[in-house]
């Protein structure tokens, strides 16, 4: 069954068998409470207490803090490409919750026993582990199929591929659909690309990556395919592509349907 | 006798040097990458009709095979695809290896045309990867499409 | 110092005008191959930094780290170049040993053998070096990301085994080993060259497949290899199945010296020239293992050859009780000690003890008018005048002048000569008044001939004049 709500200022849609409907209820909980901390458009999130100067980070959540501090930690990976901070300096933990939320559900779920599911928030997909194992206890083993939009059509498909453990989660940025909402290291440059998939072991991992190479555009693209072990697929802003050998193997082919 | 050796030694070397200098130089291109263009003779993979006899200049339509070039990454082949007369597509055929640090390096992304996925479009999903939608954009969009359906 | 011969002239002899202007030919031709050679052996390492410019080196010099990386890839291509060109010339290939003798296609090679060593150590530390800046670690930790590579762990165990076999070399060293031994461990050099190929072929982008370079590069191997497996192993055995040499006797004609017969088939085609040397194996079970350089001391007749040895190290003395019907191998002939290295119609000769050998046959040989050639003989005490017998015969046959000069050479001074000889004025002047046009032609112990070769310099005669054979072993 497919259950779809709006958290985090978009929509989730979670599907998992009927019989596992119950834990939707922990699912969206966890939902409520990411939006609860880190939300900047609550007026009394913790997070927004913060920027308000409100609170101090020192009395800040420990959720909080080990958000901030896996952000950092990113920033660092990613040469500053991906920042938990505005431009005007207010803590932005934006680009990393909603991945960390989906991650969370999505451990709730198979803490569960829950065998087989997806989450999609907001355009990032997380698949159960289960997906296209070759487990014969499984009764499903399946891939499961994710559709990547065609930025300049909302309404369409760029591509389609294959989430098969262990590669089961995909996130896309773009600097298109919601204006800038990528801080670009204050260039007033137009991004490279106008969207980036990145396919990875983790959600968290897709997500941040995804970001970062729209804000770094080309020299972050080759970055982030030299040291992690992603596939990604981008889209300029001439319409061209590029995709890495691993996203090109997974792309869904014709005679598979 | 010994002068005449010296001399020639001397000589044989400068023009050995220059000509390997001479054809180091046709081979490469600005950004220091080479490419080994076997003009003239295109390969079985030739897409696009030849150009007519008018364009006696400039290489000839079609697709050509770079040669295998080994790396300290590995192996890395190209394929050029020129139409009238300019490179209009450069594609990866071989950025793979077996050791690990190959597979980083060339792991990297390289162009790929939109007929290559193409075909995927057409399949089945039940969930759609974009750049993160608003809830009023996501009314719009094909993952509320298929969430309708699959509800 | 005695002469046997009727005539004993003070003045020059007129040359014969047509002879010469053959001999010149000659020896211009040889000299021209031997300077292609020398061409030849720059190009080649020219060649090999044109491989890396052939494949856009020239543009891998922006950086300090590209500038080292670079530098390290022509320091191993042209150390690998110089390799195999040394295996070129320890193949004995018949035309190298026609142009430029044995002798000093070894002295080339040994010559090679430590900037060889030092251009491929560069490469490897240039290589961890730039490699290492290129990714931010040090040269030392950069060592195992490079082991990781394909065939690098081959091209590290073929370095090591080079810079063994280059220190087994170094004279101090060799001198530690018997020439077995060394051996040996210079056979690892085939090994080491072996090793460090796929390497190449696979890592560096110089080589890479389908181009023109690796082409070259392949070749360089195949000939390099080629020559060593069809000159030292395939045409050796194929000679000596062919001629099928069995010692039929052995005399001793001397204290420690001895002669050795052999027996054999179509043994002219061998196309000996007097005075060159083959490498002897001697199949019993005490000496197969040892091989001997060692000169003929007669022309071969279609049947019968003959060799005269004396015991100068462990291996050769055992030599002389060799039983008759021992089968033999050989490798040869080899060498310029003989009438290929002429420059001109008139011949001087000096030969000290076992030195001898390789004069009587070449005296043998030699033609030349009645009065164009001079023979000196040396040797400390009556008891080592081997063969000055069957000389002397030659000599009075073909019209060639023979001194004799027996007696220890002076204390005092440093000289060749006999002391007697040394008081009563004798010179080489006096003994050779044709030495100015003639070649000449020296044979025996090192220290000996070194004063020998002196004389003879410092008496005006050209370095391409002079044709010497030195005894080390």
């Amino acid at each position: 069954m497919r259950h779809v709500a709006q958290t985090m200022g978009t929509v989730a849609s979670i599907e998992l068998p009927s019989e596992w409907a119950s834990e939707l209820n922990a699912v969206e909980r966890i939902f409520r409470e990411v939006e609860r901390r880190f939300s900047l458009y609550l007026p009394g999130s913790e997070l927004s207490m913060i920027a308000d100067g409100r609170l101090s980070l020192s009395e800040a959540s420990d959720s909080l803090l080990s958000s901030y501090s896996r952000a950092l930690e990113w920033r660092t990976a990613t040469g500053g490409n991906f920042s938990p901070h505005r431009p005007d300096g207010a803590i932005d933990l934006n680009g990393i919750v909603k991945a960390e939320a989906i991650e969370q559900a999505g451990a709730q779920l198979t803490a569960a026993g829950c065998p087989q599911w997806s989450i999609n928030v907001g355009g990032d997909i997380l698949v159960s582990p289960t997906s296209g194992a070759t487990n014969v206890a499984t009764s499903s083993s399946e891939p499961l199929r994710a559709g990547i939009a065609d930025p300049h059509n909302p309404t369409a498909l760029l591509c389609s591929l294959e989430l098969r453990h262990p590669r089961r989660a995909i996130a896309t940025s773009g600097s298109a659909q919601r204006g800038d909402h990528i801080w670009r290291g204050g260039s007033t440059e137009p991004a490279q690309f106008v969207q980036v998939s990145v396919v990875a072991n983790d959600i968290v991992t897709a997500d941040v990556l995804a970001t970062a190479i729209v804000a770094g555009g080309q020299d972050a693209l080759d970055g982030v395919s030299d040291r992690w072990d992603v596939d990604v697929i981008t889209v300029d802003r001439l319409g061209a592509l590029h995709a890495t050998p691993g996203l090109q193997s997974s792309l869904v082919r014709a005679q598979i349907t | 006798m010994r002068t005449r050796a010296i001399l020639g030694s001397i000589l044989a070397s400068a023009s050995v040097l220059i000509i390997g200098y001479q054809a180091g130089v046709s081979v490469t291109t600005g950004d220091g990458t080479s490419l080994t263009l076997p003009v003239g003779s295109t390969t079985s993979e030739s897409v696009g009709t030849t150009a007519d006899s008018r364009a006696i200049s400039g290489p000839t339509d079609g697709t050509y095979t770079g040669s295998s070039i080994s790396t300290r990454f590995g192996n890395v082949q190209v394929a050029v695809t020129i139409t009238s007369g300019s490179i209009s597509e450069v594609t990866a055929l071989q950025l793979t290896d077996a050791d690990g640090r190959s597979v980083q390096i060339s792991n990297r992304a390289a162009p790929i045309l939109r007929s290559e996925v193409l075909a995927s479009q057409s399949a089945q999903v039940s969930n759609v990867s974009g750049a993160t939608y608003t809830t009023r954009a996501y009314l719009g969009s094909l993952q509320s499409a298929l969430d309708q359906a699959g509800a | 110092m005695t002469t046997h011969t009727s005539t004993r002239r003070l003045t020059a002899q007129p040359l014969d005008v047509a002879a010469v202007a053959d001999y010149r030919r000659t020896f211009a031709r040889r000299a021209r191959r031997s300077d292609l050679l020398v061409m030849a052996l720059w190009a080649s390492g020219a060649a090999a930094a044109a491989l890396f410019l052939a494949s856009g080196g020239a543009s891998q010099f922006t950086s300090l780290t590209e500038t080292i990386t670079s530098i390290g890839i022509i320091a191993g291509l042209i150390g690998t170049d110089f390799i195999l060109v040394m295996l070129v010339l320890a193949a004995r290939i018949p035309l190298i040993d026609a142009a430029i003798g044995h002798d000093r296609a070894i002295a080339v090679h040994r010559s090679l053998g430590k900037p060889a060593l030092y251009l491929l150590l560069g490469h490897g530390a240039l290589l961890l070096v730039g490699y290492g800046m290129a990714t931010g670690i040090n040269p030392i930790a950069e060592i195992g990301p490079m082991l990781a590579l394909p065939d690098m762990p081959l091209a590290f165990i073929g370095l090591g085994l080079l810079i063994a076999v280059v220190i087994s070399s170094l004279v101090a060293v060799r001198r530690r080993f018997s020439y077995e031994g060394w051996h040996l461990i210079h056979l690892l050099s085939y090994v080491a060259v072996a090793f460090a190929l796929p390497h190449q072929l696979s890592v560096g982008g110089v080589l890479s497949d389908g181009t023109a370079q690796r082409i070259y590069w392949i070749a360089l191997y195949v000939i390099a290899l080629g020559a060593i497996v069809t000159f030292r192993m395939i045409e050796p055995i194929v000679s000596s199945l062919r001629h099928g040499l069995r010692v039929s006797a052995v005399t001793a004609i001397a204290p420690g010296v001895t002669t050795i017969q052999f027996s054999g088939r179509a043994l002219r085609q061998l196309g000996t020239s007097g005075g060159q040397f083959f490498i002897w194996r001697f199949w019993t079970g005490r000496t197969w293992w040892h091989s001997h350089p060692l000169s003929l001391s007669a022309m071969p007749t279609d049947r019968s050859a003959r060799i005269t040895v004396r015991a100068l190290g462990e291996g050769s003395a055992q030599l002389g009780t060799l039983p008759v019907g021992t089968r033999v191998s050989i490798e040869g002939p080899y060498g310029l000690f003989s009438a290929a290295a002429r420059t001109s119609p008139k011949l001087a000769i000096i030969a000290a003890g076992i030195g001898v050998t390789p004069v009587r046959a070449l005296l043998e040989h030699a033609s030349f008018a009645p009065g164009d050639a001079t023979i000196l003989l040396r040797a400390s005490t009556p008891e080592e005048t081997y063969h000055w017998d069957e000389i002397r015969a030659i000599a009075a046959a073909k019209g060639a002048a023979c001194y004799e000069m027996i007696g220890h050479r002076p204390a005092s001074t440093a000289s060749w000569m006999s002391a007697a000889d040394v008081d009563r004025g004798v010179t080489l002047a006096t003994a050779f008044p044709d030495l100015a046009d003639s070649d000449v032609f020296l044979c025996g112990p090192t220290p000996w001939l070194d004063l020998v070769e002196a004389d003879v310099r410092t008496a005006g005669i050209r370095p391409h004049q002079i044709h010497s054979e030195r005894f080390d072993w």
